[in-house]
């Protein structure tokens, strides 16, 4: 895997950000092929943010259509261009966490498998795995799992939406609605405690060996 | 070499760096800069951070089907659609409160109440008719009825016509006296 720095990493999604500006412009005005062009540009990522938080693609699936069509619709709100990325994510948010209410709230009455969370995701990756070691990427979910248990929902979003959605600060307080102060200090505690997990940090580094 | 420890970033500041480097002071931006060892502890921590976005990207599928955005006219539709499921959606609403404010135990209770005392009215009035008409056919209470003459009134009434005839039956006795036919 190629070494590249957090800067590296996200200013590869920033210097686009004057493109897409110019794209959401012309998609405002009523261009079908340019808002397409915003989904190619963002399908991978929300589906990711969606599969991360969900952990079943049918359901990342069913949530990216939903996301593409509400911003679809709304487009023409969208005061500023330059800002599409969190305000797509926004969008992907809210619909994420009606979606795991409304999990939450079927669960009550055991209208859902338990099974679902969490063996789903793995028969899914099955397909997978012929390339990449099954284990490796069983080992490395679980890791995750339960690094994001040990944080707060804030710290816990405010972390998945910077590291592994790679948004800005700035992009993270549009989407999250929150000052970018409050969100540098959630910041800050789930970095601590991501400092704090070493085992994690090992089998980071070990695997990218 | 000791003001070279004491300019080091201690973990606050290595890990205020890592959120937003330009949360640092200038001094300590500069030191970050110069300094070997404490960019090589931020890196160290930046390094993991991507790795594990790297990896959650690698070990995520991929969408499997395009996004399918509506054509320009469905979105009227879209709306239109909108429209009919709030109508369809206000008229289950209704339905619902109707059929809970007729099913409901105080509207129940209330109707059985009407049944039962529109039953009682109508057996309260057949007792009185009952009563009328047995008024009408012997006014006097029960315990007169024995010495009452009304209960043998038929027997009697023979009886009463043996002693005292009707004056249809003087009329034939006088026919019969007159050389008459006698009729019975």
């Amino acid at each position: 895997m190629p070494k590249m720095t957090q800067k590296q990493y996200h200013a590869r999604v920033s210097d686009s950000g004057s493109q897409v500006a110019a794209v959401v412009e012309r998609a405002r005005a009523g261009s079908r092929t340019a808002f397409e062009q915003l989904v190619d540009l963002f399908q991978g990522d929300i589906f990711r943010m969606a599969y991360y938080r969900t952990r079943s693609s049918m359901d990342a699936e069913d949530l990216t259509q939903e996301i593409f069509m509400q911003a679809f619709k709304n487009l023409d709100r969208l005061r500023m261009p330059e800002r599409f990325r969190g305000w797509l994510f926004k969008i992907a948010l809210n619909r994420i966490r009606d979606f795991n209410r409304k999990k939450k709230f079927r669960a009550l009455f055991g209208a859902l498998d338990d099974n679902d969370k969490v063996a789903q995701p793995y028969a899914e990756r099955r397909d997978r795995a012929e390339a990449l070691d099954k284990l490796m990427i069983q080992d490395f979910w679980k890791q995750v799992g339960l690094f994001l248990d040990k944080l707060s929902r804030m710290e816990r979003e405010v972390f998945m939406l910077r590291f592994m959605d790679h948004l800005s600060i700035k992009e993270i307080s549009q989407a999250m609605g929150k000052s970018e102060s409050t969100v540098k200090t959630h910041l800050y505690r789930s970095i601590e405690k991501f400092k704090k997990e070493h085992s994690m940090r090992q089998f980071l580094q070990e695997a990218t060996a | 070499m000791s003001t070279d420890r004491e300019l080091h970033l201690d973990e606050n500041q290595l890990l205020w760096a890592v959120v937003e480097e330009a949360e640092l002071p200038l001094p300590l931006r500069e030191h970050l800069s110069a300094c070997p060892q404490c960019s090589a502890n931020k890196e160290m921590i930046e390094q993991d951070l991507v790795r594990m976005g790297q990896m959650a990207e690698r070990f995520s599928p991929s969408p499997r089907r395009r996004v399918s955005l509506p054509v320009k006219k469905a979105r009227r539709s879209i709306q239109w659609s909108w429209g009919w499921r709030a109508c369809i959606g206000a008229a289950a609403a209704v339905a619902l409160i109707l059929v809970i404010t007729w099913w409901s135990p105080t509207t129940r209770t209330t109707h059985r109440d009407n049944a039962n005392m529109l039953a009682l009215e109508m057996q309260e009035a057949e007792q009185l008719m009952t009563e009328v008409g047995r008024l009408v056919e012997n006014a006097l209470p029960y315990m007169y009825s024995d010495i009452s003459t009304e209960s043998n009134a038929t027997s009697d009434e023979e009886f009463m016509q043996f002693v005292i005839p009707s004056i249809e039956d003087e009329i034939l006795s006088y026919d019969l006296e007159n050389g008459g036919v006698l009729l019975c």
